[in-house]
């Protein structure tokens, strides 16, 4: 090395810390990103920490939690009437669907069952709080990649949906309408009639969203390949419902199962996806509103007469016992594990709420993705707030 | 890769925005327009409880029943007139005090149903928020109030049997 | 605003300020439990569009909004980040407790993890009652909050002093522009 003078020296020294700056500066770094607790991308209270390296998600977790309410413990200190109303409030956009897993466990313990026209009922207004709650996300799902008007739209036509389940219920939201051993009351007159005129004006909704939605390049562009959960892992990490039938598994209670609902009257296809992306899930929701309407055209003409209601003491005593009953309910499979023990109220009740599962997911499915697809992703998987946290 | 569409997203919403303005002209908007006109609830609708006094006997058993515990009542057993003349008088639960917490109430109905006499029935108002919490507590006068706006029960669908 | 703050507006001026603030009030977009999908269904659907009230439902950040609309249950652990949300926000601000859960924990009044009641947290302006409440009566909580804006003082506001309407200020400082009357002395002079 040849031998410098001192400004030169300086110079050298200057030179040298600058490409250390320079390299400093280009060098990434991993950061934290926070989103949540409140963030109107994850419709309602989830929190989820991303680390990322540049724009690409290293490591997520999802925090569940800020919604606890405690419904387990709360089932215990309240009869069984009062359970009804208050399961309600687990996914609160398909609520009547809640109510009926947790009815039908306790007729299996009582050994009874609802007369034909209630279970008619029943499936119709299941059906009705499936089209409520998925017409909804279908809504949302443009709302996430920047599109307003759907949202707009399903409002408009998800109105009908709810004055449809007040006008029989009473309830907008929470209907508590089921009983042990039937309903509340019958429906109210004229009811009939106008569901058939919802039903075909939410069919126009589901063509429009297929045609303005589905059909757009930047909604499939972005949903197309991303997010990608093939079938066995989708298993594996106790997926149900769309979720699970979009990678691929065809698997659906409604038609598997044999309960004391109707489902079985009705025709209607179950349909899979094989890709397992964003776009499948969504596209299979979009599916299933439709078959929905169809279950419920078909049911509704064939009510039987009858009663609503069978023969129940009016102070329901649930004799000692255990039950598990499920049901495909919009998010998923859901399920109530009701243990009783001869008094007013069950002794305990586990819930099994399919968002919760679906939830479980995302540190899998969110490894590797770029930060814009976090939104789209979890728009995809929809889940519910109350449904995860409980 | 995403198939390319024939007609490009950009027009078909415009398309779309298009069809609505014209279906808006041709049928009326979609609005409510909220304080000039107020739309009807269905007659089932769970808006407020609505007390009918006389029919109430200081029972407990709504209160009992509430998951929220959200009824107050209070009573006294008094001794009434006869109803036929030379008949001993009879003991009667005279209603003090009927108060439901709004503020808490859940709406869930199970007191309308569990009422053996028809003293409560379901009314679908639904203005009456307050700027004090403590004005939500609505006692029995308030209460009784609320029977104008109670509908008729509605007729029931075809095939329905009469409990 | 020196003279908002020092309650020395001329009060047609305050009148015409409060009629401003009271129609253009953009609100939170705040969602927490079922609340929230009927606050949705009042600010994003057709059929009620809370628009037409004045109310923009565009922020989504509180460091632009006026209103906030607590919807829903209000859980321990989500307890601090309201808080901190309404701590962001510039005054003057308004909350609007909506349900039962908010207004005083509603169908969780026994639960462990449950705040029971929002105001034990931030102030609230309006409560509305419902389980959840109608879209319509949300818009009639936000009609009630306008029109208690219209008659706010907002000096008082100012100072942290609680709700008090112009006519009430306005008699107070005329009761106290007038001499006090001259006491009643019954029987002899003062005690010694």
């Amino acid at each position: 090395m040849t031998v410098l003078n001192e400004r030169q020296q300086l110079s050298y020294i200057a030179a040298q810390a600058a490409d250390a700056r320079l390299n400093v500066e280009l060098e990434t770094e991993g950061m934290t990103l926070n989103i949540g607790p409140q963030h109107p991308a994850t419709h309602g209270t989830l929190r989820i920490i991303a680390r990322l390296d540049g724009e690409q998600v290293v490591w997520a977790e999802p925090v569940a939690g800020y919604m606890h309410r405690g419904y387990e413990k709360l089932t215990e200190v309240r009869t069984f009437p009062q359970v009804t109303a208050l399961i309600n409030r687990i996914d609160w956009l398909g609520s009547f669907a809640n109510e009926v897993p947790f009815i039908l466990a306790a007729e299996q313990l009582m050994e009874i069952e609802a007369p034909p026209r209630a279970q008619y009922i029943r499936t119709i207004l299941f059906e009705l709080s499936r089209i409520a709650n998925v017409s909804l996300f279908l809504g949302d799902l443009g709302v996430q990649m920047g599109a307003i008007t759907p949202v707009f739209m399903a409002f408009r036509d998800r109105e009908y949906v709810l004055n449809l389940i007040e006008g029989a219920t009473g309830g907008r939201f929470h209907p508590n309408f089921d009983r042990i051993g039937g309903l509340k009351d019958d429906l109210p007159k004229g009811w009939i009639a106008e569901t058939k005129q919802v039903m075909k004006k939410l069919r126009t909704f589901c063509d429009e969203i297929e045609d303005l939605l589905f059909g757009n390049e930047i909604f499939q562009s972005r949903t197309r390949g991303v997010g990608i959960i093939p079938a066995d892992v989708a298993k594996s990490y106790g997926m149900t419902g769309a979720n699970l039938r979009a990678s691929g598994v065809d698997w659906d209670l409604r038609r598997d199962q044999k309960n004391a609902m109707v489902w079985d009257q009705a025709d209607f296809k179950v349909w899979t996806h094989p890709d397992g992306d964003s776009w499948a899930r969504c596209w299979i929701r979009l599916q299933e509103t439709r078959e929905a309407t169809k279950i419920v055209d078909q049911l509704i003409d064939n009510i039987p007469a009858g009663p609503v209601m069978t023969k129940v003491p009016r102070i329901i005593k649930v004799p000692a016992g255990e039950a598990w009953v499920s049901t495909e309910n919009p998010l998923g499979e859901m399920g109530y594990y009701v243990v009783s023990k001869g008094d007013l109220g069950p002794f305990r009740v586990k819930i099994r709420s399919a968002s919760f599962n679906n939830i479980s997911i995302t540190p899998w499915v969110l490894k590797g993705v770029y930060v814009p697809d976090i939104i789209t992703i979890l728009a995809s998987l929809y889940f519910i707030l109350g449904d995860i946290d409980r | 890769m995403p198939s390319k569409p024939k007609v490009p997203g950009l027009i078909k919403g415009l398309g779309v925005t298009m069809s609505t303005m014209f279906r808006t002209l041709k049928d009326g908007a979609n609005t409510v327009q909220y304080p000039h006109e107020k739309e009807t609830p269905p007659t089932r609708a769970r808006g407020v409880i609505a007390l009918h006094e006389d029919n109430c006997t200081a029972c407990m058993l709504c209160s009992r029943s509430c998951p929220d515990w959200c009824i107050y009542i209070e009573g006294h057993k008094q001794l009434a007139p006869p109803r036929r003349a030379g008949g001993k008088p009879r003991q009667v639960n005279h209603l003090d005090r009927f108060d439901i917490d709004y503020a808490l109430c859940m709406y869930c109905g199970i007191c309308v149903d569990v009422c053996p006499f028809d003293a409560l029935f379901w009314s679908p108002e639904y203005e009456y928020s307050e700027p004090r919490i403590a004005d939500l507590l609505h006692d029995k006068t308030k209460l009784g109030e609320w029977m104008e706006t109670v509908p008729e029960a509605p007729e029931l669908e075809v095939g329905a049997q009469k409990k | 605003m020196g003279l908002v703050d020092r309650g020395r507006m001329p009060a047609p001026l305050t009148k015409l300020f409060n009629m401003g603030r009271s129609y253009s009030m953009w609100v939170y977009q705040w969602g927490l439990a079922c609340c929230a999908i009927e606050m949705g269904a009042a600010f994003g659907s057709p059929r009620y569009d809370v628009m037409r009230l004045g109310v923009i439902p565009l922020p989504a950040s509180p460091r632009q909004a006026d209103l906030v609309v607590v919807s829903g249950t209000v859980t321990d652990k989500m307890a601090p980040a309201v808080k901190r949300l309404y701590e962001q926000m510039p005054e003057p601000k308004y909350v609007i407790s909506m349900g039962s859960c908010a207004n005083c924990g509603g169908p969780y009044w026994d639960s462990y993890s449950v705040t029971k009641g929002v105001d034990q947290i931030i102030p609230v302006d309006v409560y509305v009652p419902g389980c959840p409440p109608r879209p319509e009566a949300l818009l009639e909580g936000i009609v009630l909050l306008q029109q208690r804006i219209k008659n706010e003082d907002m000096a008082a506001k100012w100072r942290n002093e609680e709700f008090t309407t112009l006519q009430k200020t306005a008699a107070l400082e005329k009761a106290k522009s007038q001499p006090a009357p001259e006491p009643i002395v019954v029987g002899g002079g003062p005690i010694e």
